[in-house]
């Protein structure tokens, strides 16, 4: 774990790197010098040093600090690209069209970290209180697994207890809840709709079984809270997973935009 | 449903070699290794025919063939019946003879290379180096493959070695210490050896009071000196009082050595806890003598509701029962120990007599020897993990993968990066046994006590000489699986060996495909240590040393 003296240094330098700039733009600004270009050149700076972050995770095999190190110089990192960002354009949207695009990208990039920022500080703790731990990809091989055991143990109670009730309700209910995660929007919310759809189906069909039959629906229940549990996995891992692969594209486009408006600004205004 | 057999499972149900017969065991009585033991002193139920029966067996070895390997786990002795053997002497023997693999640090260009010579294809391997050991029979049965020398003249020429002949003893220190064999022993002619499984051992030990002299004044002699000296107790203590220490100290053993297995069993049965393990001291009796831990693992556990309640766990070089002794000492009075010790698998004891303690160690001590951790302010959840671990056997690693579940996002750098180090293969399975927010992974947790080292046929399992960790040298690895069937945590898997073209390579003889033992080197040839840790952004993967310092600091 980063301690915490490493963490707030990290963010001190942050600090005083901007304040240097303020400094430095102000300077420039009084002296009717281009601060744009001081400023503009440490932002692609800063933004390259961002990226270089999943570079390092292509680099496991070489000793170039802990990724958690890491982590935290690219949040920081993220948090000055932003500051300096409007201290480079002065105002928070710009007026230019290719400005505007550069302006969406940026904002689109810092939104989608602080996205990832926080869920991952979020989701981690939610998935333990599951009860349940699943590596992603075996999810779906899970749910057919589980899918087989309740239709297994459905006929089971057909067969021993000669009645259709429960099969019945699982065929026009609980057969679509088994067939591949559900709830989805819920559970990206944190939301507890899943267990409380499960409640109701045990409610809507207990009253019509026998002592027999709802041994049987005591444990189909106890599976499909299971595949409850597998669901919230599936939903909380595929977004961890997931945003990175919005947020890395961005970067990349944001980089390649601001290249070429270093280009253009060379170019045609300096 | 139950299962009721005719009679309880009996130590002699599996003999070490159900092939031998009662003619080859009254041939073993007349050998002149047991023409002087007196079989009277056995007792009826463990007579002295029945343990060379079961607990022993003939082994022949061919001139040239390795017996024993130095730095390798055994759970046998040997007594040589025909024939001579050499050992190295002074570590010495041929380069390659060992199995071992030399580390060699990759430099950060070499290991840079490894983003472009890793392959998407799984396992492969550079077979030119398969076959460097000169590897005698079978190639996938541990009990037949051996390694032999192939020009022992000039092996004598160029190293020291001394003589085994008929009647030599050896390998009884390193099979009931749990210790490392300390020599290279191979075949200097064809040779039949008795190969003596640790269960006889312990038996004649108890039994034959010459065989007890022996061990113990060879145990005397090459190590309890040396391991009374580096027990923090009595490193202040003259030479001769730490002789008298010496003669005076008892050995005892508790618990299986093959723990591993039964433990497993255990487990599975539902039969875990202190409760099932076997017993080296109990809660309210009198200590007699001060119990040092030599080698395993043991529970200091107390009466709590129904059950046992888990107060720690002691390692090698630590100690129990000294308050109690010291107490008594000091008010002249019985003191009863507030604790039971029990044997987490295989525990090698020894006991300081109280005399001698009084004499000589506690006039010494300043003040009264602190206890452990009382209970008043710990609570049940408090210890939880404790006894978690414990009951899981995960005490015994030095180097376990323990995953904090609330920081990690499941993103699987860590796996990805160790198989950027490994060729393009993961050495472990980011899954494991869960509890509360913690997670210790199917990573190879490079044990104090390396089960998985017992009964390697070629070496291939070891324990580096820097920094101690368990690799396995693919090279020499001829894949049978023995160190797989052996790990309690199963952190060891085997798999099909693939060429460059990804055709899995086969073994000539059978046409069956060829497999290694693979499993985590904790990046051993890596610069910067285990990747996987490195490569955690949340900081939530740590490898961890489960020994008992920060749990205990002294005895009851």
């Amino acid at each position: 774990m980063v301690s915490r003296l490493r963490t707030g240094f990290v963010w001190v330098t942050a600090l005083i790197i901007f304040g240097f700039l303020f400094y430095e733009a102000r300077r420039a600004s009084v002296s009717l010098e281009s601060a744009e270009v001081i400023t503009g050149w440490c932002l692609l700076c800063l933004m390259v040093f961002l990226a270089l972050f999943n570079i390092r995770k292509k680099l496991s095999m070489l000793p170039i600090g802990k990724a958690e190190t890491w982590l935290l110089f690219h949040t920081a990192g993220g948090v000055l690209v932003t500051a300096v960002y409007w201290l480079h354009v002065g105002n928070l949207w710009p007026l230019g069209l290719y400005e505007q695009l550069l302006a969406l990208l940026i904002y689109a990039t810092v939104l989608t970290g602080v996205f990832g920022y926080v869920i991952q500080r979020t989701y981690p703790k939610r998935l333990t209180q599951t009860g349940v731990e699943v590596i992603y990809e075996r999810i779906p091989r899970e749910v057919s697994e589980l899918r087989d055991q309740v239709e297994d143990l459905v006929l089971e109670c057909t067969e021993k207890t000669e009645s259709e009730t429960l099969g019945r309700h699982y065929v026009d209910t609980l057969a679509w809840y088994f067939r591949r995660p559900r709830f989805f929007s819920h559970h990206v919310f944190g939301s507890q709709h899943g267990r409380q759809w499960l409640r109701q189906q045990d409610a809507a069909v207990r009253r019509y079984l026998s002592d027999d039959e709802k041994v049987y629906l005591d444990q189909l229940i106890e599976l499909a809270e299971y595949k409850n549990g597998l669901d919230t996995h599936y939903v909380y891992q595929g977004v961890m997973k997931g945003w990175l692969l919005i947020h890395v594209p961005l970067t990349v486009a944001l980089l390649v935009t601001s290249v070429w408006h270093i280009l253009l600004v060379h170019i045609y205004a300096l | 449903m139950v299962v009721a057999l005719e009679s309880a499972p009996q130590r002699w149900d599996s003999p070490f070699d159900p092939d031998l017969t009662d003619e080859e065991v009254s041939g073993l009585l007349n050998t002149s290794a047991f023409l002087t033991v007196d079989r009277d002193l056995f007792p009826a139920h463990t007579p002295f025919e029945g343990i060379l029966k079961n607990d022993t067996r003939i082994v022949n070895f061919h001139a040239g063939d390795i017996v024993v390997r130095e730095g390798d786990y055994g759970n046998s002795a040997f007594i040589v019946l025909e024939g001579s053997l050499r050992v190295f002497v002074g570590n010495e023997g041929p380069e390659g003879l060992l199995g071992r693999q030399s580390i060699n640090k990759r430099g950060v260009f070499s290991a840079l290379s490894q983003l472009f010579s890793n392959s998407h294809i799984p396992e492969v391997r550079d077979t030119r180096n398969y076959g460097t050991q000169n590897l005698r029979e079978g190639r996938q049965d541990s009990d037949a493959a051996r390694v032999f020398v192939q020009d022992i003249p000039a092996v004598l020429d160029e190293f020291r070695t001394a003589i085994l002949e008929e009647g030599a003893v050896f390998g009884e220190l390193a099979a009931l210490g749990r210790i490392p064999r300390t020599a290279t022993i191979f075949s200097e002619t064809d040779s039949v050896l008795l190969e003596i499984r640790w269960q006889g051992l312990r038996e004649l030990r108890k039994y034959n009071e010459e065989f007890r002299r022996q061990i113990d004044t060879r145990y005397r002699e090459n190590a309890l000196k040396v391991h009374l000296r580096e027990t923090p107790l009595f490193t202040g203590l003259e030479d001769d009082v730490l002789e008298q220490l010496v003669s005076a100290t008892l050995f005892e053993t508790y618990g299986a050595f093959d723990w591993h297995i039964s433990y497993q069993k255990m487990r599975s049965s539902g039969r875990s806890g202190p409760e099932h393990e076997v017993p080296i001291a109990s809660e309210g009796e009198y200590a007699d003598g001060l119990l040092l831990i030599r080698a395993g693992f043991a529970r200091v556990s107390v009466n709590y509701g129904k059950s046992n309640r888990t107060v720690a766990y002691l390692g090698a070089g630590q100690h129990y029962g000294l308050r109690a002794l010291y107490d008594s000492w000091k008010s002249s009075t019985d003191v009863a120990l507030g604790s039971s010790l029990t044997a987490l698998g295989y525990v090698d004891v020894l006991r300081v007599p109280a005399p001698i303690l009084e004499e000589h160690v506690f006039p010494n001590i300043s003040g009264r020897p602190p206890t452990f951790v009382s209970l008043d302010d710990r609570s049940v959840s408090d210890d939880s993990l404790l006894e978690w671990s414990v009951d899981e056997r995960f005490i015994n690693g030095t180097q376990a993968m323990l995953i904090d579940l609330n920081r990690c996002v499941r993103c699987d750098d860590c796996v990805r990066a160790c198989a950027s180090t490994h060729g393009g293969n993961p050495r472990f399975v980011r899954h494991g046994k869960t509890f509360d927010h913690w997670m210790v992974a199917n990573a190879c947790m490079h044990c104090a006590d390396p089960v998985c080292m017992i009964g390697c046929p070629t070496g291939a399992i070891h324990r580096s000489q820097v920094g101690g960790m368990v690799i396995i040298n693919d090279d020499t690895c001829i894949g049978c699986g023995t160190c797989a069937n052996s790990c309690p945590y199963n952190n060891i898997r085997l798999v099909d060996v693939r060429s460059r073209d990804g055709s899995l390579v086969l073994n000539p003889n059978t046409q069956l495909p060829i497999q290694k033992a693979t499993k985590c080197d904790l990046c051993a040839t890596n610069p910067g240590g285990p990747a996987c840790v490195r490569a955690c952004p949340h900081g939530a993967l740590s490898r961890v040393d489960f020994q008992p310092e920060t749990l205990a600091e002294d005895s009851p």
